[in-house]
């Protein structure tokens, strides 16, 4: 634990160059805030006056306060703690030497957790960034996306202790800087583009797809930017199937528009359908047309999602798993963790579901790692954000309010 | 009809005492906890412009007494890392361990919220409740506003400090906390937010 304390002050250290760098002043784009034609009507949802966002904790708790004991896994599966100390870790991205780098939200902090012998040490690498949600790597860089700006650290992970300036790329980027809904999530698809989420800039408004709601993609240097799917509220996490190479997306359903949806969507991308529509603000889950904002015909054009994620289930972080650990069931199917709800009196989610393709294209979902929802309290434990496939075939997962990750491993009969 | 209303009276006067008993013993479980010397010299630096009791008698300075536990940390912590960069409170801040924001937030929070400053305008309070109603703010801030674990106590606040901080959410320009509150005032009128201030530090 001290030596983790240690690192984190040098980490602190180090990283200031970088903090400097993550405050100078934005480049002016558009008026700030929030889009001023949101249509959310929470007094006519007929939910509970008392549902607010939930907390993340700023300090990590210690690691006998992470809630290890509450996880329930198939048979076979195990799950132990991987990492700990990272406050309010979400987003991770694995470097070919080792380094796990992981993005944050409102802590504004990039980790580097690195292994050391079986035990891992934390590195601040970068804090002071506006959600720094939005990380990936190639060629021995890190990217970085914390709202609008678009950081690159090259060699970084010879320089942990020292990051230096980053390559600023916002100019070319060119992202709109509202902070609402974008809490970037990018990668890297096969195609060599990076991909990047830009949500809607309220609960339920009219926007301007062009600008908004969208995935769009570039290529590296932030250049040769095309919309690749519009109509989508905010989208925070995506992936490609290991085989048809289609784009998988999940997409948060809103708010304040009852208890019981409109739910979560897991989206694909077909090949001939790049660019489709997928509905927001008008139409949503599999076809409910919006109460808010309404015209004729709310989903006529729209592009219906492969499977619905439950009802302010919060669907952030999705990885198809590709590797030889688990069973070959698992082989192919997508895990997605659900963050949890907040606009919802009894609390769902706080788990990883599978979702397994189907030849029709549509996915089926079954429950994974469970157990850190405690339904009879209505309270939770964790709130599992993002997963990521290690090397030997375990899956890594993030738990936000825990500051930790789980390594999930296989050991049974296959 | 004078016997019943005598005997009101003292059943009035029994009950004030009960009041008082319940009072003073609820003000002993405010003694803040003890903190260590180092803190004790910290805290009253903090005094210097947020109140001899944590209630602020300066301009725009907010109040910390009663706000809860769990937002003054949070907002430490956002400070010391930059995230949301106060200019006048970055020195104070930056040497901050974990620990101490940890004892810093307990103390503040255990301290009785008085309001300060400007008083509530009935007429603007009056126009202030129904905006408060029509955005929700019991949602999130809890029923008598006095605020929920990293959601801030309004009750009690200084106006002026609100208005501040309610125009510097509209604007995007109050970085760390979670957008819900930029989203719930981004429509907000600036009357509506001087309304809203006085209404929500009149609860």
């Amino acid at each position: 634990m001290s030596a983790i304390v240690r690192t984190l002050s040098l980490g602190f250290a180090a990283a200031v160059a970088a903090t400097a760098f993550g405050l100078s002043p934005s480049i002016a784009q558009g008026p700030p805030g929030m889009s001023r034609m949101d249509k959310t009507n929470a007094g006519a949802s007929g939910q509970a006056r008392t549902l607010r966002p939930h907390r993340t904790p700023p300090i990590a708790p210690k690691p006998d306060k992470i809630p290890l004991d509450k996880i329930k896994l198939p048979a076979g599966f195990k799950a132990e703690i991987y990492s700990h100390g990272h406050a309010g870790g979400r987003t991770m991205v694995r470097a070919p030497g080792g380094t796990i780098f992981m993005g944050s939200r409102a802590i504004g902090r990039v980790y580097a957790i690195v292994d050391k012998g079986g035990k891992r040490e934390v590195k601040i690498i970068a804090k002071g960034l506006t959600h720094p949600n939005g990380i990936e790597f190639r060629n021995g860089s890190l990217y970085v996306f914390s709202i609008h700006r678009v950081y690159r650290y090259d060699i970084i992970e010879k320089n942990l202790d020292k990051p230096g300036k980053p390559v600023e790329l916002t100019k070319a980027y060119n992202l709109p800087p509202e902070i609402h809904h974008n809490w970037k999530y990018v990668a890297f698809g096969p195609d060599g583009k990076m991909y990047v989420q830009v949500g809607a800039n309220c609960n339920i408004c009219e926007i301007n797809n062009g600008i908004r709601g969208h995935i769009r993609r570039y290529n590296a240097d932030g250049t040769g930017m095309e919309i690749v799917a519009r109509g989508i509220r905010n989208t925070v996490g995506f992936d490609w199937h290991p085989e048809t190479k289609e784009l998988w997306f999940t997409d948060n359903g809103r708010d304040w528009a009852g208890n019981e949806g409109p739910e979560d969507e897991l989206n694909r991308v077909a090949k001939n359908n790049e660019g489709a529509f997928y509905g927001f603000p008008y139409c949503h889950a599999n076809g409910i047309a919006d109460q808010n904002v309404k015209i004729p015909n709310a989903c006529a054009g729209v592009t219906m999602p492969a499977a619905l994620l439950g009802p302010h289930a919060a669907a952030l972080g999705i990885k198809f798993y590709t590797g030889a650990m688990f069973p070959a069931a698992y082989r192919n199917v997508a895990f997605i963790a659900r963050h949890g709800s907040w606009n919802r009196e009894n609390k769902y989610g706080y788990d990883v579901v599978v979702a397994r393709p189907q030849a029709d294209g549509s996915a089926k979902i079954e429950p994974f790692l469970q157990g850190l929802l405690d339904n009879d309290g209505n309270k939770f434990y964790g709130r599992p954000s993002y997963v990521m496939q290690m090397p030997d075939g375990a899956l890594l997962v993030s738990d936000e309010t825990n500051g930790a990750t789980y390594r999930i491993s296989y050991s049974g009969a296959k | 009809m004078a016997e019943r209303s005598g005997k009101y009276r003292s059943q009035g006067i029994f009950l004030a005492a009960a009041l008082l008993v319940a009072s003073s013993l609820q003000a002993l479980a405010q003694v803040p906890p003890p903190v260590s010397a180092k803190l004790r010299e910290r805290i009253e630096v903090c005094k210097t412009c947020h109140g001899a009791d944590g209630n602020s008698q300066m301009e725009k300075i907010p109040s910390l007494a009663g706000q809860p536990e769990y937002f003054l940390l949070n907002q430490l912590v956002l400070m010391r890392e930059g995230v949301r960069p106060v200019k006048e409170m970055a020195e104070f801040v930056k040497d901050l361990t974990d620990e101490d924001i940890q004892s810093l937030s307990a103390y503040f929070s255990k301290l009785v919220p008085i309001l300060t400053g400007p008083k509530p305008d009935p007429a603007l309070v009056a126009k202030g409740k129904p905006v408060a109603e029509k955005l929700l703010c019991v949602s999130c801030h809890g029923k008598k506003l006095e605020g929920v674990e990293q959601i801030p106590r309004l009750s009690g606040q200084r106006i002026d400090y609100m208005i501040a901080a309610m125009r510097a959410y509209r604007m995007d320009k109050r970085p760390g906390a979670d957008t819900t509150m930029s989203a719930a005032i981004a429509s907000a009128s600036d009357g509506d937010l001087v309304a809203l201030a006085h209404y929500a530090a009149s609860r």
